[in-house]
């Protein structure tokens, strides 16, 4: 029940949405983004950029983490982890709004902007992940004639999968957030609806915009609790 | 068709009822470090012997012990299983066919029972039958119900039930060698007695040969063939069986270790039958007897907490055959200190002091 | 393309500097306000329902909804009843907060070992004696982990607020926005982000001292 709480809620959030907008008239400007094909379109745009940038987050940072964890360097770990949380600390705005000052507006600079700010979570979780495993067991697997890769693939990565995928989770809800922000670099997305809502005065606009932003971070967040319950490895 | 290397990992493979080992000269010195954890040990464990290594923490019995399966490589010198160089062999392959069992067990927690005793016999490719055929049979030899047990995940376990698992995983391809790491050390006293008496149990059967860290003098003389007393640097102070080490320490190091009653430790060697019973009228009927299966510790134990005078000794079929008493197993003792050195005791209590 | 000027960057930080330091206090006022106010609720929250299972994973669960809601949808909505400005970040900011504040909370409270509330009560205390004399001095290091989480989430959301007519830093980003293409765009964003990423870190190392000298001696690792 509780399970299902989450996507009961967003159900009848919208339905409300949905009966107060028809219960409104609209003028011509609202007419022009209150319209299925507008909203559709802002949010394929939306979940493209969203999706686009979880999963060449997961491909990136997941394979970086793992790197990181096997280099002996301590120099270069603490580098990296230490640009990491100067990352953390940068805020997703300016980090878009810069690199569209720096290189040029639009969805490619909104996309690198987005991998930039959702990497941390999944890097630092891969790494939890992997170096919380417990020696003993690291130690039982090489004992046992284990190759390295044997032992990454088959003990070190399936311990750390709950770990690394919490990380994913944030980083989608994340990048769902700061989807919301590519409008400011024309990258498209609901943000458009928020923005434009904004500066035209048209209330109706900004509200669809941002209660459908916000049920999409909500469903994204639900269906990624519900995917990393199901890979869980049992035992864990 | 197979690489040199490949043969002679076979060669040891084939041979599950024990390999010989020797360590020879070996040296293992840690990087940074002014001296060495491991100096110029030499030593040769014979096919089916159980060797227990038994020293202060810290003295370098686990380095010792896990350069054999080369966890950790030796500085210098040379280590041959069965006449073969272990470090010319390719090192996964090797492990393969070492049992490996440490204190923190290292359990699989993302894996079934039976996937965790699988493992080793997957990274053989064994077919899929022989693998279940033999994950029930190693469950069975520790005494763990199969169709109970195969399919909980450890953290369903309790830590003797862990231990237990850990042992069958090592001993999955039927290895020539064991190499075991105070595989009891964190259970309760109640369940690491249980678990000792199993695994002689199952040793007399297997005939591996196994190298067994302690740090428990009292588990060494109780499970050991022959035990290594060992010192700083892993050196070692005396190599003997436990009855020649109880009853002449080599040196006050040695019976430092042995601590005090070394005497009574000596009875847990030695069988009820050992002494000369009284007649069956001497003791009263009663619940408490002793069986001619148990020690003369056993038997001693019963005497103290029954408070009886003399206990009735009974055979296998539970029909009585003498009485015993605390002069008689005194007695055992008695006639067994002139002919080995009855000053090395006397000096063993004296320095235990 | 704009090309990095280091020079060009120092002059206008000379220039600028009364303005900016200006905007950095305003951004520390908004933010400190916001942790406070959260602090109130969030603590007091999590004192009424640690113990209580229900309430307390369905606090938990609607904070966790609020921390899911992108930045600037959540301004948004405020802003057609709130109005721009103060009182919409502020809003914002606290209710990110409390996620992190209550949750911790919760779990410090819980943290306390049953033995410790026993004797505490064998002693005579009443439970809201426990709860505030032995409780909530065993949980405050764990509650001020979760507020100095919730002090870097406010500050990086700070930024957005600006767009809202916020106070902040945050608002030089946005002129940098606004006036992409001159010469001072890069200068401006670069401004508002290097300033919110050290107002972050000097705000986090105040947190690693507040948590030296606050927590009780015997508490410390
Ligand atoms: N990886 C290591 N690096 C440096 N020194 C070590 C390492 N492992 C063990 N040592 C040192 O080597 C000595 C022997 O350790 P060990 O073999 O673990 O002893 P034991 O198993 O008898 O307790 C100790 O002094 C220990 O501190
Ligand atoms: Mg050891």
């Amino acid at each position: 029940m509780k399970r299902f709480t989450t996507p009961i809620v967003v159900v009848l959030v919208l339905g409300v949405l949905l009966i107060w907008l028809s219960s409104l008239t609209l003028d011509s400007i609202e007419q022009r983004t209150l319209n299925v094909g507008y909203i559709v379109e802002r949010t394929r745009e939306h979940l493209g950029l969203t999706i686009a940038t979880s999963a060449l987050v997961a491909v990136l940072a997941i394979p970086t983490g793992i790197a990181l964890t096997r280099t002996r360097s301590r120099l270069v770990r603490a580098t990296v982890l230490g640009i990491a949380n100067i990352g953390q600390a940068t805020p997703a705005v300016g980090v878009i709004i810069l690199l569209a000052i720096l290189w040029q507006t639009g969805y490619s600079t909104a996309l690198v902007a987005l991998v930039i700010y959702s990497f941390l979570p999944v890097l630092s979780n891969t790494m939890t992940g992997l170096q919380q495993v417990d020696e003993g067991v690291r130690e039982s697997a090489k004992g046992m004639g284990m190759t390295p890769n044997q032992v990454l693939l088959r003990i070190e990565l399936p311990i750390a999968a709950p770990v690394i995928l919490a990380g994913l989770r944030t980083s989608i809800v994340f990048s769902v957030g700061a989807a919301t922000i590519a409008t400011f670099i024309n990258a498209g997305g609901l943000g458009d609806m928020i923005v434009n809502g904004l500066t035209l005065q048209r209330f109706p606009v900004l509200i669809t915009g941002a209660v459908l932003v916000a049920c999409i971070a909500l469903s994204l967040d639900w269906i990624a609790g519900v995917a990393e319950d199901l890979l869980r490895p049992r035992g864990i | 068709m197979h690489k040199p290397e490949d043969t002679a990992i076979l060669q040891i493979a084939r041979n599950t009822s024990g390999a010989q080992i020797v360590l020879d000269q070996v040296t293992k010195t840690y990087p940074h470090q002014p001296t060495s954890a491991v100096e110029n040990f030499s030593m040769t464990a014979e096919p089916g012997e159980l060797i227990m290594f038994v020293g202060p923490s810290g003295c370098g019995k686990t380095t010792t012990m896990k350069m054999i399966n080369r966890i950790i490589e030796p500085t210098s010198g040379s280590i041959r299983i069965d006449g073969r160089d272990v470090l010319s062999l390719d090192p996964n392959e090797l492990r393969r066919h070492i049992g490996y069992v440490i204190q923190q067990i290292g359990l699989f927690p993302h894996m079934t029972i039976a996937e965790n005793i699988a493992v080793v016999p997957k990274l053989l490719g064994w077919t899929k039958s022989r693998i279940n055929a033999r994950v029930d049979e190693l469950l069975e030899t520790v005494k763990l119900d199969p169709t109970k047990f195969s399919h909980r995940y450890p953290k369903q376990l309790s830590g003797g039930q862990q231990q237990r698992v850990g042992v069958a995983r090592a001993l999955a391809a039927d290895p020539p060698v064991m190499l075991m790491d105070e595989p009891f050390g964190a259970t309760d006293p109640i369940t690491r007695e249980s678990l000792q008496a199993e695994f002689l149990r199952l040793q007399e059967s297997l005939g591996k040969t196994i190298i067994f860290v302690t740090h428990d003098f009292d588990e060494a003389v109780r499970l050991g063939d022959r035990i290594a007393v060992l010192s700083e640097r892993s050196q070692i102070e005396q190599f003997d069986t436990p009855a020649n080490i109880l009853a002449a320490p080599a040196n006050d190091y040695v019976s430092s270790f042995i601590g005090h009653g070394a005497a009574i430790k000596r009875l847990v060697l030695i069988p009820v039958t050992e002494a000369k019973l009284g007649p069956i009228g001497d003791a009263e009927a009663g619940p408490i007897t002793v069986s001619i299966a148990d020690s003369l510790r056993d038997a001693l134990d019963a005497l103290v907490l029954s408070g009886a005078p003399a206990l009735m000794v009974v055979n296998a079929a539970k029909k009585p055959i003498g009485s015993i008493t605390v002069e008689r197993i005194s007695a055992v003792l008695g006639a067994d200190i002139p002919d080995v050195q009855g000053a090395g005791l006397v000096s063993a209590s004296g320095a235990g002091r | 393309m704009n090309q990095l000027d280091f020079d060009g960057l120092l002059t206008f930080w000379q220039q600028r500097s009364g303005d900016i330091l200006d905007m950095a206090f305003q951004h520390i006022a908004v933010v400190a306000v916001a942790l406070m106010i959260a602090v109130v609720i969030g603590v007091g929250v999590g004192m009424l329902v640690w113990d209580r299972p229900v309430p307390r994973s369905a606090v938990i669960a609607s904070a966790g909804v609020a921390l899911t809601i992108p930045s600037l949808a959540l301004l948004a909505i405020l802003v057609p009843a709130f109005g721009l400005g103060w009182v919409p970040t502020l809003i914002a900011l606290v209710l990110y907060s409390l996620l992190p504040i209550v949750r911790n909370t919760v779990v410090g409270l819980r943290a306390v070992p049953p033995a410790v509330m026993e004797s505490a009560k064998g002693m005579g205390m009443n439970p809201l004696g426990v709860l505030v004399g032995v409780q909530l001095p065993m949980a405050w290091p764990i509650i001020l982990t979760g507020v100095r989480v919730a002090a870097q989430l406010t500050i990086g959301t700070a930024a957005i607020a600006a767009y809202v007519a916020g106070p902040g830093l945050g608002q030089y980003i946005f002129k940098g926005l606004a006036s992409l293409g001159s010469k001072n765009a890069l200068n401006l964003a670069l401004t508002g982000t290097i300033g919110i990423v050290i107002l972050a870190l000097i705000v986090d190392a105040i947190f690693v001292f507040i948590a030296r000298y606050t927590t009780s001696r015997g508490l410390r690792a």
